[in-house]
């Protein structure tokens, strides 16, 4: 599904039509604390964002906001060229399933997925084919008389699923809506999900702590940190070109090293770390304390050609293993730094305490200021 | 997890009844053991004295309650002023309950003192500090001629009003309480998830909220009403002889006419009353959810 969706994107991005959701400059606190910072999103029409960060970067914040369920101390937002910061939640037509479901408990699964038919008042006819057609959508035709209570989580998510879109909001909004789940129905309801969205053609905005769900699912991903966006890009641009150490570290496994710049020519830097003299792309001047990212794949066993990789040696720590590839995680003379590699093939002789050379291209580094440095 | 206790509150968990015998029931002997001697003991006397006249088996007491329109009107007259606590309770309690379970902080104990701290003063020493502040003289009276609102004291003491008020200062914590706990236990994304479906405050209410917490409202209604049936200092006191009641009916029939059948047959139609209202009560709090289950 994923594959897919990475392989689709002149399609998928030509209908995405631009701004169809516009958050603009939103600032939101709670007593003294700002959790939304001057934040500004733009959503495409059927696209599908996720907003991604730990606990506390102010997702959730983002969208309830969005939702109308609480309201901004500064900016606007915009769904479809309307202005809706001063609207109420349920003149909004933007749909919400939340993190615990938060379906009715005294109705029936029907009767939860005909709830917003019935507010807004479509004909009781009408209602009942459309839940039908809901309860198809997500395969649980034959839980429409069951009460809520009774099913299980993945049974419960798809109805809070149903139960959303079934009113036909304009924007979906999911808060963590697998978190509930074991790992292996997450992965099937994630694809599922993605699934139905992207037939429905909504516009979807997912909040997620878990990188992984993100990459999986989104066409576009918002990587959130203090209540700003560090990153927004599609799932290989956060992944390959992260555009700041904490969007590298926080999507996916990487290594660090710390260092200073000591030149550099032709968009090239040289940079003296505790490993030897690494070089990366980047524009730094001399003297600058910098950070090396590179993903633990991006790296190999063995040397490589000069010019055009990073050679450095070093002693292995620990050697975990994953099945299908194994990570090694290399002694480190200063704290902060971490050199992970994985490899997909285990040479023989490696184990903790063996010195090992390891190799990655220029190309796969990326350098950033050293946090707590001057820009900070 | 969430869900696990958001179940719990609301809707009682049905466990399946299973008579196998179980030790930690041995716990409660004691307290069994009292209340057959202290509450038992002495309603299976009532009861059988209200059969019984100086001849023996009688049921001149119940032909006499029921047969003659003054007691009836009296049993009315307990009935209407049970009902109308209840109500005013519900009205003035719901709100106040769902600002207790909402609120968060210093607010929250604050609320909580000035709702419970009355249950802590003597309902004598309330009710009489009521007919001091209702007298002629009194501050109603005082700041109702002083605005201009009427020319000059009326009477407030030993009104149908007063009564009523003094029955809701008494027993509104007990219909807070139960109300309470239901509000504190309802997950307010249900809320915000109604809203996302369209539904405006209206119909989020009589839709979510009204029927998540029947079972607060059925409680502190049971509870408040019968033992507002029952109430017996507060009607005497703000009241008196102008507006009988069962209770009043009783301790008359007890301590003045010394007609013990009389009595005991008002006590067991109150107790038949009540008895019935947790019956049906019970009935109702596990119907909805209970089927389905």
């Amino acid at each position: 599904m994923s594959q897919q969706a990475t392989a689709l994107p002149p399609a998928a991005e030509a209908q995405h039509e631009p701004g169809y959701l516009a958050v603009s400059n939103v600032t939101k606190r709670f007593g003294a604390a700002t959790v939304l910072d001057s934040l500004s999103l733009s959503v495409g029409r059927a696209e599908f964002v996720s907003l991604l960060g730990p606990s506390g970067c102010g997702k959730t914040t983002l969208l309830r906001l969005i939702a109308g369920l609480l309201a901004p101390d500064q900016g606007a937002i915009e769904v479809g060229g309307r202005d809706l910061t001063r609207v109420a939640a349920h003149r909004r037509n933007i749909g919400v399933v939340f993190q615990n479901y938060a379906l009715f408990p005294h109705l029936t699964v029907a009767e939860n997925i005909a709830y917003g038919l019935r507010a807004k008042g479509v004909p009781k006819g009408e209602q009942a084919k459309k839940v039908a057609d809901a309860l198809g959508l997500v395969r649980m035709e034959a839980f429409a008389d069951r009460a809520v209570t009774a099913l299980s989580g993945g049974q419960q998510q798809r109805i809070a699923v149903a139960r959303a879109v079934v009113v036909e909001p304009s924007l979906l909004l999911l808060d963590e809506p697998f978190s509930a789940l074991d790992r292996k129905l997450r992965e099937t309801m994630q694809i599922e999900l993605r699934h139905i969205l992207r037939n429905l053609g909504i516009t979807s905005i997912f909040v997620t702590h878990d990188q992984d769900e993100a990459l999986v699912m989104s066409d576009r991903i918002a990587v959130m940190n203090e209540g700003r966006i560090e990153h927004l890009g599609t799932p290989s641009e956060v992944y390959a070109r992260p555009k700041s150490l904490y969007t590298m570290e926080f999507v996916g496994q990487s290594s660090r090293i710390g260092g200073v710049v000591t030149g550099g020519r032709d968009g090239i830097v040289e940079i003296d770390t505790p490993f030897g003299l690494v070089r990366a792309p980047g524009h730094f001047l001399t003297g600058s304390k910098v950070v090396v990212g590179v993903r633990p794949e991006a790296i190999a066993a063995g040397e490589g050609p000069a010019g055009e990789y990073n050679t450095v040696r070093g002693t292995v720590a620990e050697v975990i293993y994953f099945g299908s590839r194994t990570l090694l995680h290399f002694r480190t003379a200063r704290e902060g730094d971490r050199l992970h590699v994985e490899l997909n093939r285990l040479p023989d002789t490696v184990a903790p305490g063996v010195e090992m050379t390891v190799r990655w291209r220029l190309d796969d580094s990326r350098v950033f200021p050293a946090p707590g440095g001057a820009d900070r | 997890m969430t869900l696990a206790r958001d179940d719990l509150a609301v809707m009682p968990a049905a466990a399946p009844a299973r008579w196998t015998f179980d030790a930690k029931a041995l716990i409660a002997v004691p307290g069994l053991v009292f209340m057959a001697l202290a509450f038992a003991v002495p309603v299976l006397m009532l009861v059988g004295d209200s059969f019984v006249d100086r001849d023996g088996f009688s049921l001149a007491g119940y032909r006499k309650v029921l047969g003659d329109p003054y007691y009836i009107g009296i049993i009315g007259n307990s009935l209407q002023l049970a009902c109308i606590t209840t109500a005013v309770c519900l009205a003035v309690g719901y709100p106040a309950a769902w600002a207790l379970a909402r609120i968060r902080g210093a607010w929250q104990v604050i609320l909580f003192a000035l709702i419970f701290l009355p249950l802590t003063v003597s309902i004598v020493v309330k009710t009489f500090g009521l007919t001091i502040m209702m007298r002629r003289d009194g501050i109603i009276n005082f700041l109702l001629v002083n605005l201009g609102f009427i020319e000059r004291p009326m009477r407030l003491v030993f009104t149908e009003f007063s009564l009523y008020f003094g029955m809701v200062n008494v027993f509104l914590p007990f219909m807070i309480l139960p109300l309470y706990s239901v509000m504190r236990m309802l997950d307010p994304r249900l809320l915000d998830a109604s809203a996302s479906l369209g539904a405006g405050p209206v119909h989020t209410f009589l839709r979510v909220t009204l029927p998540l917490t029947m079972p607060g409202i059925i409680a502190g209604g049971t509870l408040v009403f019968s033992i507002s049936v029952a109430a017996y200092v507060t009607p005497g006191l703000l009241v008196g002889d102008r507006f009988m009641t069962m209770s009043q009916v009783m301790a008359k029939a007890y301590l003045n006419i010394r007609d013990f059948q009389l009595g005991a047959s008002m006590a067991v139609i109150m107790l038949v009353i009540s008895a019935a209202l947790i019956l049906a009560s019970s009935y109702l709090v596990r119907t909805p959810g209970g089927e389905r289950r």
